[in-house]
């Protein structure tokens, strides 16, 4: 499986968060869960740093940082 | 319980489609191949068939309905001809790329625009490169014979091939001669229900060949099924005869040829014409026979090798033509490919005859029969490509 | 240990993560979507637009043949379900635009009319962008293209009302950005006998010119500005889902470089027709508008 270049990565303030699920409902590639309603987690192997999530998230809980390569 | 009548081309078609026990018949109506889906559909209605009759609106989307149902599952029977066929083309490179074993009849018509509803064979030979199995059928009772062979061809486990059996529009098709349906249980012996090793569509049971990055490497397993078929082609034909009595001798027949010196090369319903002729003119002391080719598509070249030895002249009688072409029609020109390697080759004729369906005469079978041991006693062919219609011959009979 | 949790995921909404689609695409975020409604009993065919590479990823049976087969080699495996006696199967057959509305308009008109069995998804994402972006019959007016540098002259092909009038049991448009709506829908659909068509907005970030980040945010303007209103038709009866307040179309258009050319007297145009069209769609909420 050929691995995934992206430019940004979400980063996710946990206190911030409101649970709200946004982020999960509208990643694109399902590589955003609200695990147990809890915590917000990402799949690094097939996210692609759209910035859907953070985009949709009502607080800005998510941020998009530089992608540092590895 | 089988029966015996007067039947055309088309009925018999249908009636092969229904004892192979078709699932799916995609179907869009085309001159010369009308009844035939028109039968099935009345045997459909009046229950004698069990089949699923996709009334579809063109032929580019029944032959997509074919694969669609060949890959789920469904034995699929279909026809078309000519414009049709063309109309089609892009789906047509589907099943055998996809090894989908759907059976086609392909009613020959001409191609307009230099042509009208009458046969020639032109379109089923524009699909001589994209891998469907093609077999000329001579008279009603072959068609139907052929098409429940057509589905074991095509089924078997080495193959996994479309077959198209092929006849001449309105000639074979609207033509009535003695046809004997089989008996549904025999075929059923004969022909055991589908089940394709490598598709299932199911979400309990998933399974598609595997799609190779290597694209020389698929077309050469195809091509690698066509040399298999020649074999399987013969194998299925010897085992009908057993069950049926009738068999065709597989890829080619070869007619009357006891001690003679040169063979006219016939397929389709010409070759009924061509039978006739041989015996008045052999018992005229002319020393011609006649091989009726009977599989295009896998070309039997290893076959026409070991015949070809035997005459000085093989004539071949192209009832198609092509343009700019290396010399004649296709046909001959696969011949004379196949005849090539040999030390001692025949002379090699090529007849332009009965294009756009015009009729075959005994008059032009003599011509032609006459040209060829000319050129046996001259020991070379004079004119190499010859459009015998352009000729008056004076009487037709 | 994410990791497993994720695998886990993807095994069960029955869609592998990571697809090779365009960051910001819709395909994927639609096939997520609709994969929660439709549920693993179900047998997908489809090809042609960009978003099959979220077709890929989907862990349900799939067959293909090319961009220019809609509805047409679905209609043989329904055929062959019913022939083989195969029931309680749910056939989602899916093409793009260019596709459902230019090259296999026919086939889909067809297959309406023989009243398949299936339900067909049409993913509208404006042009034919798996080629690189050129116009469609269903990119709308004024839209940039690399067919249509200078902005595309016709409007929009009608593509579901087209298809309502064939007197199919369902039709109805669904946005991403709507997605209880857009389950809401699917799910309805599945349950009905006969022809099902659902016309979904795509966004297209690459095609549309526009930061991936906003792809959501788009298609959500999209139904705000009326230019994409969401509403069903069953039985010939037209049901608004959504009466948003509505927006300028400006605030829409100005979101996606592809209309960044666009003068002021075109979107004025624009806006006169999104205003008509949004009259009639509310004069006839509630009524039957198959003739």
């Amino acid at each position: 499986m050929a691995s995934v270049v992206r430019a940004f990565r979400p980063v996710v303030e946990q206190e911030k968060c409101i649970k709200c699920g946004n982020c999960q409902t509208y990643c694109p590639e399902g590589t955003v869960l609200l695990k147990d309603g809890e915590t917000v987690v990402f799949d690094y192997r097939y996210c692609k740093g759209c910035g859907v999530c953070a985009n949709e998230c009502p607080v800005d809980a998510i941020e998009m940082a530089r992608e540092v390569g590895g | 319980m089988s029966f015996t009548r007067m039947m055309e081309g088309n009925e018999a078609a249908a009636y092969g489609a229904m004892v192979s026990r078709a699932d799916v018949v995609p179907a869009y109506p085309i001159t010369p191949q009308t009844e035939l889906i028109s039968h099935i559909a009345t045997l459909i209605s009046e229950g004698k068939m069990k089949a699923e009759y996709i009334k579809v609106e063109g032929e580019h989307t029944a032959m997509a309905a074919a694969c669609g149902a060949s890959a789920a599952g469904a034995r699929v029977f279909t026809a078309t001809a000519s414009q049709g066929m063309a109309y089609m083309e892009e789906a047509l490179w589907m099943p055998p790329g996809m090894r989908l074993p759907i059976v086609m009849c392909m009613v020959n018509r001409a191609m307009a625009p230099l042509g009208g509803l009458r046969p020639d064979h032109n379109d089923a030979l524009m699909q001589r490169d994209n891998g469907w199995i093609q077999l000329y059928c001579e008279n009603s009772q072959e068609v139907l014979d052929t098409v429940i062979m057509a589905y074991k061809i095509a089924e078997d486990k080495d193959i996994y091939l479309p077959v198209a059996p092929c006849y001449d529009g309105y000639f074979v098709s609207a033509t009535a001669t003695v046809t004997t349906v089989p008996d549904q249980a025999e075929v059923d012996a004969f022909l055991p229900p589908y089940k394709h090793e490598m598709y299932s569509l199911l979400p309990w049971d998933y399974k598609r060949p595997a799609r190779s990055a290597n694209a020389a490497q698929s077309r050469y397993e195809v091509q690698t099924a066509h040399e298999k078929a020649k074999e399987v082609i013969e194998e299925v034909d010897k085992e009908f005869g057993k069950r049926f009595g009738r068999s065709y001798d597989g890829l080619l027949e070869e007619y009357a040829c006891d001690d003679v010196d040169a063979v006219l090369m016939t397929m389709g319903s010409m070759t009924g014409t061509v039978r006739d002729k041989i015996d008045e003119m052999q018992a005229e002391g002319k020393r011609i026979g006649l091989i009726k080719l009977r599989g295009f598509r896998p070309f039997p070249s290893e076959e026409l090798r070991e015949m070809a030895k035997k005459y000085h002249a093989i004539a071949v009688v192209d009832r198609n033509n092509s343009y700019g072409s290396a010399g004649g029609g296709v046909v001959s020109m696969e011949a004379a490919r196949a005849l090539y390697t040999l030390d001692d080759r025949p002379l090699l004729l090529n007849f332009h005859v009965g294009l756009n369906g015009s009729d075959v005469t005994l008059r032009q079978v003599e011509y032609m029969a006459d040209k060829t041991l000319e050129a046996v006693s001259k020991g070379k062919v004079d004119e190499v490509v010859d459009w015998v219609e352009l000729h008056d011959l004076g009487e037709v009979l | 240990m994410t990791e497993k949790v994720f695998d886990e995921y993807y095994e069960k909404s029955l869609m592998q993560g990571g697809t090779t689609c365009c960051p910001g695409c819709g395909g994927p975020l639609f096939w997520r979507m609709a994969l929660q409604a439709l549920g693993p009993k179900t047998v997908i065919y489809g090809d042609g637009p960009c978003a099959m590479c979220a077709i890929r990823s989907i862990k349900l049976p799939h067959f293909n043949l090319h961009f220019s087969f809609v509805a047409d080699a679905s209609s043989g495996m329904a055929a062959a379900y019913r022939a083989k006696g195969i029931e309680g199967l749910t056939l989602v057959s899916s093409a793009g635009d260019g596709a459902t509305g230019d090259i296999s308009f026919g086939k889909v008109s067809a297959a309406a009319e023989r009243n398949e069995n299936m339900l067909q998804i049409c993913v509208d994402n404006e042009a034919y962008m798996n080629t690189g972006i050129q116009k469609s019959g269903l990119t709308p007016f004024g839209a940039w293209t690399t067919t249509t540098p200078l902005g595309k002259e016709a409007v929009k092909k009608e593509i579901p009302l087209i298809i309502a009038q064939h007197n199919v049991p369902y039709v109805a448009t669904a946005s991403v950005a709507y997605p209880r709506d857009l389950i809401a829908k699917i799910e309805k659909a599945k349950d009905i006998e006969g022809f099902k068509y659902i016309h979904t907005v795509m966004p297209c970030p690459t095609g549309w010119r526009f930061n991936p980040a906003k792809s959501v945010e788009v298609v959500r303007l999209g139904v705000e500005t009326w230019t994409w209103p969401l509403y069903e038709i069953e039985g010939g009866v037209l049901k608004l889902n959504m009466k948003p307040k509505q927006k300028p179309i400006e605030d829409y258009l100005k979101t996606q470089n592809r209309f960044r050319h666009l003068t002021e007297d075109q979107i004025k145009y624009v806006q006169e027709n999104i205003n008509a069209k949004r009259e009639r769609l509310l004069a006839n909420d509630g009524k039957r508008v198959i003739l």
